[in-house]
């Protein structure tokens, strides 16, 4: 091995002592100095909500998903529209009516899927949720 | 004024570090955002631009009593509102201190009458209390006055000059 090669691994593993000695060392310090416990007078120090009120209910609850399968119809048809963009920027250049009926048949097979969605009734602002939180 | 910090010790302290840090905790106390009455708006002058808290280290209102190390009690604890008090106070870390605003917080103020069921006399029944800003409300003048009490009970001694009466 040449010197070179001996001296960068010395200065790796010098970097890399020096870093977890900071970082443990800094843990050790906090728990060495920081005070161990917190004055209590009504036992409430390990709630996780910091607001000072009881939480009602759990906070595994069920959503209403009638706007989230409304959100995703919209990313998908932008996506689509991300695959028009080519399309028109070609199109212009030379195109006949065979190109026109492909495009016809993307996009109507595109419609097919508004049309699936609509008859699941994705459309209809209806709540599918029989629980209270609904 | 004797210095008197009641906080809870850790494993190992050093009374130099000790003073070192008190300097720092008595200037950039962090007071919790957390506002019971009308005191409160008068805790919000004093943190704004006019009487300006932040001249005084102490302006960074924080959101959550995990992060904050002093309670500004503004306003009257009616007894519903006592257990959030409480919790919010047990939820403060250590070191924590706590300053009573104006006479509610202090007494009960001009609720408290005999056969009165609706509040909590005084902020000292729940957990005890560093500084007390008299004053119903107090005015922002005042209740800086109190953080630089605060402040002299930390550190033992006070930076700022003390304003007479005049």
């Amino acid at each position: 091995m040449s010197d070179t090669v001996v001296w960068s691994s010395i200065y790796v593993l010098a970097f890399l002592v020096g870093g977890l000695t900071i970082g443990v060392a800094s843990m050790v310090l906090a728990w060495l100095l920081a005070p161990k416990r917190t004055r209590m007078v009504y036992q409430k120090t390990l709630r996780s909500i910091e607001c000072g009120v009881a939480p009602i209910g759990p906070a595994r609850i069920r959503f209403g998903v009638v706007y989230y399968l409304y959100a995703l119809i919209f990313v998908a048809f932008s996506v689509d529209v991300l695959f028009l963009f080519p399309v028109a920027l070609v199109y212009n250049e030379k195109s006949g009516w065979l190109d026109f009926a492909e495009v016809l048949l993307f996009v109507g097979i595109l419609a097919l899927v508004i049309v699936y969605a609509w008859k699941k009734g994705i459309f209809s602002w209806k709540s599918k949720l029989k629980s209270p939180q609904a | 004024m004797e210095k008197q910090v009641e906080v809870p010790p850790g494993l190992i302290h050093f009374a130099m570090l000790d003073d070192v840090l008190n300097m720092a905790r008595a200037n950039s106390l962090w007071p919790m955002t957390f506002g019971l009455a009308c005191c409160a708006i008068e805790m919000m002058a004093t943190g704004a631009s006019r009487f300006d808290m932040a001249r005084f280290g102490c302006e960074v209102f924080r959101p959550s009593p995990r992060q904050s190390d002093l309670m500004i009690v503004c306003g009257t604890i009616s007894k519903k509102m006592a257990p959030a008090v409480m919790t919010l106070y047990d939820q403060m870390p250590e070191p924590k201190w706590v300053l009573a605003m104006g006479n509610c917080a202090i007494s009960g103020g001009p609720f408290k009458f005999p056969g009165q069921y609706g509040i909590v006399e005084g902020v000292d029944q729940l957990f005890p209390v560093d500084v007390y800003v008299p004053g119903c409300p107090p005015r922002p003048e005042a209740l800086i006055e109190g953080i630089l009490k605060l402040e002299e009970k930390l550190r033992g001694k006070r930076c700022f000059p003390t304003v007479e009466a005049q």
